[in-house]
């Protein structure tokens, strides 16, 4: 509504009412004989009542969210109004042992019959308001039209008390005064929305209604013939005072039904009221499907709707929790008005008696009375818990993933409805939950992949992406890793004086801690490589770099050797690693120089285990560095492919170049596996030495 | 795969952990598992018979390192026997015997305690 047509509203009354006063203090002093001046009057008061009418609709919320409040704000209305006339009528003149003529004059008696009308007026209209939004309230076919009828019938018999109508228009009047209430007795069955009541409101209707038909009643006691306010109010307007009066009638009419409907409806109420809540449950339950993305969420939502739709004192959750060790224990998820201490105890204790029953029988448990029966003894004596007590199982595929549990405060708190509503709404909780879980689940399988994709990227950037250039070498290397990130890792480094590292290592484990450990040896082997002049002594000060950084059950095997390409030399260091297949002429030697793995021993024992070997080249001569993927590949029998293999394969074709080598190695062991695919990571790094002059064979 | 099994047997003051198949990233959990056991119940005393355990790798090695230095330090020890040669080469690659007290038989290893508690 626009602010102007507000101040209309607010301002307009006030002043048409002045000029009504103002008008019958004149016409009670000068005796006026101007018939339009009285149609004016009474047209004043019509719009005024009209705007105030408008007013009060505006200023209404919406009574089908809050009939029990809007009849509880007539009713303050009506009680106000009476009050007022009750005062008015204590302080106003006597009617009894005055003179009836003198009544209408004095400006007194003006004042307070204005006032009265105001009042009345004001009330009728309230009353009217509220009236027809209780019986708009549920619409059915001529619900508006009665209304209507009535509104016209209304109007008919007031418009007839107009001054300037004849008696007999105001006789027909008073035929259509009989119809109009004809009509309030029909609209007054109307009364669907007690329907829709909550039981704590139709009590508070009860009293309402009970007080509103007294307080109508009361107004239409007024309307009797004698009183000073049907007086006054016969002097102020007389069509008004018709309109007072039947909606007085109509107050006292629909209210009186009201309470007596209500009242009937009042035993029925709380089973109403359950269908409604069962029918908000369902609702509910999509809010719990809804949840399943937040775990605490959805337990602390099942507790406190455990708590609404049975109407409980208090509720817990408890969940089976299954640890490392296959063990099953208990835990509370949420709890609402108990506290977790008293929950143990309730469960009496490390015996859990009242679980234990429902794990046994895997049907809920209820205990009408816990001051008397046998299995809550415990509870008693603690004075734990009075009233009576409901557990009802979680139970997914036949195996009980939880317990729910409320309390009533009283005996025999349960009854079949309860339980069939709770059973069910358990039964819901535990898909819920179950959802919950495998969703959970689901994000962290995602998880791990995604942790996988990086591991796997960040493994393929360790691996050198150029082999070392060298004319007397023949280099190649290749490392194929199975499904997931592996531990295996090589690397070249160009050292001073064309000298030329290899390394060769295996870290122990898997996915994103393996690749976190390569990445860390990568860093220690550029850093000491650099500084260190013999294998052994990187082998030895990589291993004290490493034993402080790795976990304990993690470690690395490693060979390493540095080629000397000015004088064919391999100086060579075993860190716990396969050994090296060395091929010259028509010899084969596995090169095993003792070592032991990094990260495993610190101090003297590793210094002491750790040898070097020296290795001269021939021209033409084979050096194979390999990981155990290769020779523990498995044929379909389980057999592994070994060491002997990889020897044969390798003198066999050692006359080839380094490609051709690690093309038949590996050839040979998918050949042996029988299947592209392989089961591990395998790394092959072949070098060929070919010899001083650098001539390719 | 093949089956991976535990049994657990105690003699003389001494716990013997029997493995059986292959030990491997899927398994090593279940024999850091059994250790954890043993070590909460204060059990240093501990033999590996390793008399049906057909394949040992990298994670399966490291559940040894993972407890060798708690049983040490409580006056135990770890010690291994009845390795077939396949499986004694990969602990003999990564250098085991040298930190680890390896017996053909595991009534060997059962002396050693014996002895040890003797002294």
């Amino acid at each position: 509504m626009s602010r102007f047509k507000k101040i209309i509203l607010v301002v307009l009354p006030p002043i048409l009412f002045l000029l009504v006063f103002a008008y019958d203090i004149i016409r009670a002093t000068v005796n006026l004989e101007i018939g339009w001046l009285d149609f004016a009057r009474e047209a004043f008061i019509i719009v005024a009542f009209v705007l105030i009418y408008l007013f009060l609709e505006s200023s209404r919320g919406n009574v089908k969210q809050a009939a029990t409040r809007d009849v509880g704000r007539l009713l303050i209305v009506c009680a106000v109004v009476l009050s007022i006339v009750a005062l008015i009528g204590f302080v106003g003149p006597g009617t009894s042992n005055q003179d009836e003529e003198q009544t209408s004059y004095s400006a007194m008696n003006i004042f307070l019959s204005m006032i009265l009308g105001l009042c009345l007026g004001w009330v009728s209209l309230r009353s009217l308001l509220t009236i027809k939004d209780l019986v708009l309230f549920k619409r059915k076919k001529g619900t508006k039209r009665n209304l209507t009828v009535y509104l016209i019938l209304l109007f008919c018999s007031v418009v007839p008390m107009l001054p300037f109508f004849s008696l007999e228009t105001s006789l027909l009047g008073t035929l259509f005064f009989g119809f109009t209430v004809a009509a309030i007795v029909a609209n007054s069955f109307r009364q669907s929305w007690i329907v829709y009541l909550s039981r704590k409101q139709k009590i508070y209707v009860i009293v309402y209604s009970a007080l509103l038909f007294t307080g109508f009643v009361l107004l239409n006691v007024l309307f009797f013939e004698k009183t000073f306010t049907n007086k006054a109010l016969l002097a102020f307007s007389q069509p008004l005072h018709r309109f007072t009066q039947l909606n007085a009638i109509f107050g006292a009419v629909y209210f009186g039904m009201a309470f007596v409907s209500t009242l009937f409806h009042l035993p029925t109420a709380e089973v109403f009221e359950r269908k409604q809540f069962e029918i908000t449950s369902l609702h509910n339950l999509s809010r719990l499907v809804t949840q399943v993305f937040d775990f605490n969420d959805l337990v602390n939502t099942v507790t406190q709707m455990t708590l609404e739709v049975c109407g409980a004192k208090s509720t817990w959750l408890e969940l089976v929790k299954v640890d490392k060790e296959n063990l099953t224990s208990f835990e509370i998820v949420s709890a609402k008005n108990v506290t977790r201490d008293r929950i143990e105890q309730i469960n009496g204790g490390d015996q859990s008696l009242l679980r234990n029953l429902v794990i046994e029988s895997k049907k809920y448990l209820l205990i009408e009375d816990v001051s008397a029966d046998r299995r809550t003894k415990h509870v008693v004596a603690e004075k734990l818990l009075k009233g009576s007590l409901l557990s009802i199982p979680l139970i997914s595929h036949g195996s009980l993933i939880g317990i729910l549990h409320a309390t009533k405060e009283f005996e025999y708190g349960f009854d079949q409805d309860d339980i069939d509503v709770l059973t069910t709404f358990a039964d819901n909780v535990t898909i819920a939950i179950e959802n919950s879980k495998l969703i959970a689940r689901s994000i962290e399988r995602e998880r791990l992949q995604q942790e996988m994709m990086v591991a796997q990227a960040m493994q393929r950037r360790l691996l050198p992406e150029a082999l070392p250039t060298s004319d007397k070498l023949d280099i190649v290397a290749v490392s194929e890793s199975s499904a997931e990130v592996g531990g295996d890792y090589y690397d070249f480094i160009q050292l001073p004086d064309d000298k030329v590292g290899v390394v060769v290592g295996d870290v122990s484990g898997k996915g994103v801690s393996a690749a976190f450990y390569m990445a860390e040896m990568k860093g220690i082997f550029l850093s000491l490589s650099a500084i260190c002049a013999s294998p052994k002594d990187l082998l030895i000060r990589a291993n004290e770099a490493l034993m402080g950084s790795l976990e304990k059950k993690a470690f690395i095997s490693l060979i390493y050797a540095i080629i000397d390409t000015r004088v064919g030399t391999v100086h060579i260091a075993r860190a716990g690693h396969c050994p090296l297949v060395y091929l010259s002429g028509n010899e084969v030697e596995l090169v095993r120089p003792t070592g032991l793995g990094l990260g495993l021993t610190n101090g003297e024992v590793f210094v002491q285990a750790t040898e070097e070997r020296l290795i001269k080249l021939r021209e033409g001569d084979v050096c194979i560095f390999y990981t155990d993927g290769i020779t523990e590949s498995r044929n379909a029998n389980g057999d592994e492919f070994g060491s002997e293999r990889l020897v044969t394969v390798a003198q066999r074709s050692k006359d080839r170049t380094a490609e051709e080598i690690k093309n038949e190695v590996l050839q040979e062991v998918r050949k042996y596996v029988g299947s592209p695919v392989i089961g591990d990571d395998m790394t092959l790094v072949v070098i060929k030495w070919l010899g001083k002059k650098g001539v390719r064979v | 795969m093949a089956d991976f099994k535990i049994h657990h047997r105690e003699g003389e003051g001494v716990y013997i952990i029997d493995l059986k198949g292959y030990l491997d990233a899927h398994t090593a959990p279940d024999l850091e598992t059994a250790f954890q056991k043993l070590l909460t119940e204060k059990k240093y005393r501990i033999i590996v018979n390793c008399r049906d355990l057909t394949y040992i790798s990298s994670a399966g090695l490291g559940v040894f390192m993972a407890y060798i230095e708690d049983v040490r330090k409580n006056k135990g020890d770890i010690k291994l026997s009845n390795m077939s040669a396949k499986v004694f080469n990969v602990f003999d690659l990564l250098g085991f015997p040298l930190l680890y007290e390896i017996y053909t038989e595991e009534k060997e290893a059962m002396t050693k305690f014996k002895t040890v508690k003797a002294s």
